[in-house]
């Protein structure tokens, strides 16, 4: 029986159908405090906190994954520079999350293209592509609001389309190129989603801080590394639009010849990466120009997921001004979705 | 609503179940309604028009449909309404015999003498997969393009399509349809009044149910009124004159490769030309819900028709050729400014000689409860299907931080690839089991 189907019949049927039926329906959602009126054009801690509930993991190829969920959540969809709020639907039942990495470097992989089909005993019950998100206490994942079919087993495959625009290297070059699918369970009861933690958290809501990260999960994070874990020299780091660039000059085989400049974004307080921008990076030495070019998005097993420009060197006293074209195209969830949207440009000095 | 009208309706969704349902309980319960005196608006009470018996006659491209469609006001060929895809394979061993060429051919002849060449009677084609032909020590020749069915994009997983031959049954009428069907597994002897002289039960095997057997529709109203399947939210308003799930039109003359154009133009399948159909599920919740109608036409056409207004409702307006060409050249720029690009323009880029290379006779599908797309398109060879997909996928696109394998990648958040085949359609003289070298 599909929804449709199943809402039909309950309809029809006693008092008891039509109270299972808003059962299915109610959720903490009904109680979710609404949208902050002022919230800053930065990084701001939510109105609530939800937990989440991590049902399987498995691998296939070059790729691990993760499924998780929690109530449905609003969020919020960037097209360019267009931010669009997506409700929670009256049948959505759960927010459900995808987490990709690297098995072998437990490195997170942003870009792996992935599409959801959740089965229940071979029926489908949905397909959807699922959107890259952010959220303050997962960073980096994939994410969409789903109808379910009620308290059942469910099978999510998890479809992974394999990186695009994204250049590889070291040992992760060629890597992550093929498509690949993972069949992952997913035990879905609307008694344990209640067991999920939600806090209202009013005295806190709009402050410019963030939720901390779930590190003590069993999965990796996309946290970016600190810069003094990066590989290189640090050049220094800049802020704009509440995001951090940690720009850093490194000379490595695997990057061709000269010095590798690479600018890794992440989020302020919990330093989660932030991928799928438009970055421009002009170097000037004495008047002259010596690098004007947008940087291209590169996963490396060291650097994770940054952007990289080659040069022959830089040189002390070099002008580095780094110009953000286009936002991150990444989903945000609540606390996100003000910040990383208006950049101004950088400049960094090369000691 | 009338009550005609209300009745109308009513029976075009049980036409429609019937071809989807199949069998010879569906076929007695069209024709049981037809007989209805009292349903004078029935699209099946008028008598299906007869064929002939000098095949001769008949086109020699067993893809020459389009004399025999009638046109739109604009010049667009209209597909028939109903169709049936039969999957099926030879059941002998070894290779096909001479008597066997001989019950299939008669089978066909008999089906165009029962029905007119013509959507109002019965269009058809049958066709060859590679697998069919690899029962043959002698291989395809070179003028056939007929590589075996693969995953076309880095993202899909399609289960590929091996039976040996696929039929392809069109027609305006659900119960010539399923007559039709029903004649060719030998389940009836006569067909619009005339019989049968053959049918193709003891030679092939074919299918009952899916994925052998595929139905599908395609024409304005009919996908709103089959909208209650999943893949089609509640919320989703599919437009009533919609001729398909989408809410657009597509298949504009200029859009569309000739026939000429998709002929294989030499060699033993001179006049034949190769068949690429998948099965497409979709899901329109987030098409439907979280878009409006100016960022589905940004993502069916290209972001400058819904800037520029381009599009009213579901395209009717764009006449003969719904534009897309001329958003070929500013796709990069769209993708950075608009943040997406879209499907008609995507696929434009495969052109040759100013054309398009393929020619699109898909259609909505019901099949297993679900919103559905059978793709279905003719081409001289399947490179340019591939090319045309490849130009449609977008792939290219994705070093742009705006477009992603599928999302602002077109349509392809909503469609999911779930079968591929490929065929040859041999010019009508040798579409009765060929070998790969037929004289």
């Amino acid at each position: 029986m599909n929804r449709r189907t199943f809402l039909a019949a309950a309809a029809g049927t006693t008092s008891a159908g039509l109270a299972g039926c808003f059962g299915l329906l109610e959720t903490r959602t009904a109680g979710q405090p609404p949208v902050l009126s002022d919230r800053p054009d930065a990084v701001y801690h939510p109105t609530h906190v939800e937990g989440m509930k991590m049902e399987a993991m498995g691998r296939s190829g070059d790729f691990a994954a993760a499924v998780m969920y929690s109530y449905p959540h609003r969020f919020w969809t960037v097209s360019g520079s267009t931010v669009t709020k997506q409700s929670i639907q009256s049948d959505d039942a759960a927010h459900i999350m995808v987490a990709v990495w690297d098995p072998e470097t437990e490195v997170v992989v942003p870009d792996a293209g992935v599409s959801i089909a959740v089965t229940k005993d071979d029926e489908v019950v949905s397909e959807e592509v699922i959107y890259p998100m952010l959220s303050q206490p997962m960073g980096f994942h994939y994410g969409a609001n789903f109808g379910l079919d009620g308290t059942a087993n469910y099978t999510v495959e998890v479809d992974i389309g394999g990186l695009s625009g994204v250049e590889t290297t070291g040992s992760f070059d060629g890597r992550f190129t093929e498509s690949t699918s993972i069949d992952l369970d997913l035990s879905y009861s609307e008694a344990e989603k209640e067991n999920i933690s939600y806090e209202n958290t009013p005295d806190r809501a709009g402050d410019q801080t963030a939720v901390s990260a779930m590190t003590m999960m069993d999965m990796p994070l996309g946290i970016a590394p600190s810069a003094d874990e990066l590989p290189g020299a640090t050049v220094g780091t800049a802020s704009t639009g509440d995001a951090e660039f940690v720009v850093q000059a490194v000379e490595a085989d695997r990057f061709g010849g000269g010095t590798h400049v690479a600018v890794s974004p992440r989020t302020p307080y919990n330093g989660m990466l932030i991928p799928r921008l438009g970055l421009e990076m002009t170097v000037a030495r004495d008047d002259e120009t010596v690098f004007d070019e947008e940087l291209g998005a590169v996963l490396d097993p060291d650097f994770g997921y940054h952007y990289g420009g080659d040069l022959d060197a830089l040189e002390s006293g070099d002008e580095i001004e780094l110009r953000v074209t286009i936002p991150p195209q990444v989903a945000r969830h609540e606390g996100y979705e003000t910040a990383f949207l208006s950049f101004e440009p950088m400049t960094l000095s090369v000691a | 609503m009338r009550p005609s009208e209300s009745r109308g309706i009513d029976r075009r969704e049980f036409v429609k179940s019937a071809v989807a349902i199949g069998g010879m309980s569906a076929l007695s319960a069209c024709l049981g309604r037809s007989g209805d005196e009292n349903d004078e608006d029935d699209e099946d009470d008028v008598s299906i028009p007869a064929g002939t018996d000098d095949p001769t006659s008949l086109p020699d491209r067993q893809h020459a449909w389009n004399g025999a469609l009638p046109s739109d006001d604009h010049g667009n060929h209209v597909l028939a309404s109903h169709h049936v895809l039969l999957y099926a394979d030879y059941a002998g061993d070894g290779t096909p015999t001479a008597d066997e060429r001989e019950t299939v051919e008669s089978a066909l002849q008999s089906l165009e003498r029962a029905f007119e060449w013509s959507s109002e009677g019965l269009l058809f084609t049958v066709g060859y997969s590679p697998r069919y032909f690899d029962r043959f020590d002698e291989a395809l020749p070179d003028s056939v393009d007929l590589p075996e069915p693969a995953a076309l994009t880095s993202f899909e997983d399609p289960d590929l399509d091996t039976n040996d031959v696929v039929v392809h049954l069109a027609s305006d009428s659900g119960a010539a349809l399923l007559e039709a069907e029903e004649a060719l597994k030998g389940n009836t002897d006569t067909v619009n009044g005339v019989e049968m002289d053959a049918h193709l039960g003891g030679v092939l095997d074919l299918p009952e149910e899916f994925p052998g057997r595929r139905t599908g529709f395609v024409g304005d109203g009919l996908p709103a009124e089959n909208n209650d399947v999943s893949g089609i939210p509640d919320e989703a308003d599919v437009p009533e004159e919609s001729p398909l799930y989408m809410g657009f039109k597509s298949g504009f003359d200029k859009n569309q490769a000739t026939e000429d154009g998709v002929t294989i133009p030499e060699g033993p399948f001179a006049g034949g030309t190769t068949q690429h159909v998948s099965r497409i599920r979709l899901r329109l919740d987030d098409w439907y819900v979280e878009q409006d109608q100016e960022e589905r036409v940004s993502e069916m056409f290209c972001p400058a028709h819904a800037e520029e207004g381009t599009v009213e409702g579901v395209g009717e307006n764009l006449g003969d050729d719904s534009g897309a060409g001329d958003c070929v050249e500013t796709i990069e720029e769209d993708a950075r400014s608009a943040g997406r690009v879209g499907h008609a323009q995507k696929t434009a880029r495969a052109r040759r000689d100013g054309r398009p290379v393929i020619l699109r006779r898909d259609f909505d599908s019901t099949d297993r409860g679900e919103a559905g797309l059978h793709f279905l398109a003719v081409q001289e060879g399947i490179s340019d299907f591939v090319a045309t997909k490849t130009a449609m996928a977008g792939e290219d696109l994705t070093d742009t931080p705006t477009i992603r394998q599928r999302v602002n990648n077109g349509i392809q958040e909503y469609t999911f690839v779930k079968r591929r085949g490929n065929f040859l359609l041999p010019p009508r003289t040798h579409r009765a089991l060929p070998t790969p070298r037929p004289e």
